[in-house]
């Protein structure tokens, strides 16, 4: 670089500072009208982006249009355009002002429709039938209460099929069940931005006794566009097992082995994915009290699935199996076997993509036993599941976001970021070609 | 650390240097993580043109059926919406059977008229080589068809 270049560095970099601010604005303005955007055209209904669900938000439908693909992907791309430029002013955005704009965007998305997902209605389906109606979820699908209200707004594809989320899980799920199909969707949405709320503040938290600037690592994750429309947008119960594995992973910092195993272990009673982090966990603390920990933590929730629903209640690795089966045209295996002229992925696939999660699972394993940050192998671990999964929703790939956020190993972020990319890159198709 | 922790640890002491546990990693790992980068941004590269590819082939798909629709419309006279098109999931080729209604009424609850289109899209449109009819509330199923024209006769598309 030449001398007269140098000198002009420093006044580029301060020419930028003084734009922060306003640049930070634009961006946080961008992301408010694109969740305020999608919501409220969401809220008009009769939309294949809106799964049918009781009028929640009938009260916004006035203002907004029917919600068609061209105008949620426009929105998305703008939200993620917002998000990119908050990234990149770094700390441009004030402690205050990123959990105003955080709180915003959850109370936009929190006053309006179930959005993109029917898999609310499907948690709310396995409470109604154990406490309306006397039955097992982990033996029936929804089909088996037809005449429920909350049958008619359960996904075509899981009406036939059993839960697939822990014990610990439909248990928390029951007493929603008893407020009718109405309030337990209020209830779930609820439920969802409690979740959200303890996932951030655990994050900061973590963030802090790293060392790492907690308001970079909360804006990160609560203003990430797959976040904030996909997952609290569908109220998933991903979000209360990432606040479930934040909480282990604080435990785990603050030297407390035995409570953060054990919340692990319940964290994968809620969803089993998060069980991910307990081998490198235990072996880079190597600790008998964090074994001791998720033993007894283990044993416990077994024994309350057992006692509640029977042996079907804690066969969570059928219930695994099963899933993974599961295709979806957004996975990439999906995408790699069109690659290379395959119509879709086949069985051999499935075993292929089963052997690489695993070598890659051993190889994390090692460098964590080697010293390496068993926070950054849990991430790692977490985006290989997605990644080699046949079946993958947006949700799926926020995961490691967390865990990215508050690693040593920066690749992870980037790579969680990238992929979360590539996941709304795949969507623009009607963009580009719509379909009359 | 704990006194169990602290048994644990003496005990993985005794291990080859090569195989202990470490709190942090050696100095000397940057070969490894060089290595590790090389392969995730191999990765990332597969995935990334994996992902370009089905956009295009996404793309081209939405494309041709825009042109179906169109071709079926002009084919039939009738400038209906609510018309189904079905790829050709088995054999994969690019031929597709769009079926609407042969007079107004709510979807498949009058007799369909089905449009086989086959070739690439010129001017926005395909060439429709043959069909069949189908009665209402019918399903595109082989044992439904009734009248078949054009190429699909000899491909014995209708039962009879």
């Amino acid at each position: 670089m030449n001398v007269a270049a140098q000198s002009e560095l420093p006044l580029i970099r301060t020419r930028t500072a003084q734009w922060a601010p306003a640049l930070a604005a634009f961006c946080a303005l961008l992301l408010i009208a694109a969740t305020a955007e999608i919501v409220l055209d969401g809220a008009v209904g009769h939309s294949p982006l809106i799964p049918k669900s009781p009028q929640i938000a009938g009260w916004l439908s006035g203002v907004g249009e029917r919600l068609g693909f061209r105008t949620f992907l426009i929105a998305v791309l703008a939200f993620s355009a917002g998000y990119a430029g908050l990234l990149a002013l770094g700390r441009a955005l004030t402690r205050r002002w990123a959990i105003v704009l955080i709180v915003a965007l959850h109370v936009i998305v929190f006053l309006g429709p179930i959005l993109l997902s029917t898999d609310v209605f499907s948690y709310i389906a396995y409470a109604r039938m154990g406490v309306e109606h006397g039955l097992n979820p982990y033996t029936h699908g929804p089909i088996a209460i037809t005449h429920d209200p909350v049958y008619h707004y359960v996904g075509p594809d899981w009406k036939h099929v059993a839960t697939a989320y822990g014990p610990i899980y439909t248990l928390i799920s029951y007493p929603f069940g008893l407020l009718g199909v109405v309030g337990a969707v209020w209830g779930m949405k609820v439920l969802a931005m409690l979740a959200s709320a303890g996932t951030l503040a655990l994050t900061w938290r973590c963030a802090r006794l790293r060392e790492l600037d907690p308001v970079r690592a909360i804006v990160i994750v609560g203003l990430n566009p797959l976040y904030v429309i996909y997952a609290v947008g569908g109220a998933h119960n991903d979000l209360l097992m990432m606040a479930m594995m934040m909480g282990a992973v604080t435990l785990t910092f603050v030297g407390r082995d035995a409570p953060a195993a054990a919340t692990v272990v319940a964290g994968a009673l809620v969803k089993a994915t998060v069980a991910a982090l307990l081998p490198f966990m235990i072996l880079a603390r190597r600790s008998g009290r964090q074994i001791l920990g998720a033993l007894a933590a283990l044993a416990l929730g077994l024994l309350i699935g057992f006692v509640a629903f029977g042996v079907d209640g804690v066969n969570i690795v059928a219930a695994l199996n099963r899933d993974a089966a599961f295709v979806s045209t957004d996975s990439f295996p999906t995408e790699i076997a069109h690659l290379v002229g395959k119509p879709g992925v086949f069985p051999i696939d499935h075993d292929l993509l089963k052997g690489a999660l695993v070598v890659v699972v051993l190889h994390l394993m090692w460098r964590t036993w080697r010293g390496y940050d068993w926070v950054a192998a849990s991430g790692w671990a977490l985006l290989a599941i997605s990644v080699t999964s046949t079946w993958l929703l947006a949700w799926y790939i926020l995961w490691p976001l967390p865990l990215a956020v508050i690693s040593r190993d920066r690749r992870l972020l980037v790579a969680t970021l990238a992929i979360q990319g590539l996941f709304v890159a795949h969507q623009v198709t009607p963009l580009l070609a719509p379909v009359a | 650390m704990s006194g169990t922790a602290g048994e644990i640890s003496q005990r993985l002491q005794r291990l080859q240097p090569r195989l202990r546990p470490r709190e942090r990693e050696a100095p000397g790992s940057g070969r490894q993580w060089r290595i590790e980068s090389i392969v995730l941004v191999l990765v990332g590269v597969l995935l990334a043109v994996a992902t370009v590819n089905d956009v295009v082939l996404g793309t081209h798909t939405n494309h041709r059926l825009v042109a179906d629709l169109r071709t079926w419309r002009e084919y039939t006279g009738n400038n209906y919406k609510n018309v189904s098109t079905e790829q050709d999931a088995r054999g994969h080729t690019t031929t597709d059977v769009v079926c609407g209604n042969t007079t107004p009424g709510p979807p498949k609850e009058r007799i369909q008229i089905c449009v086989q289109m086959t070739g690439p899209v010129v001017h926005g449109r395909r060439a429709a080589r043959g069909g069949w009819y189908l009665p209402p509330k019918a399903e595109d199923l082989r044992r439904y068809r009734y009248g078949c024209y054009g190429t699909t006769k000899a491909q014995e598309a209708c039962p009879r």
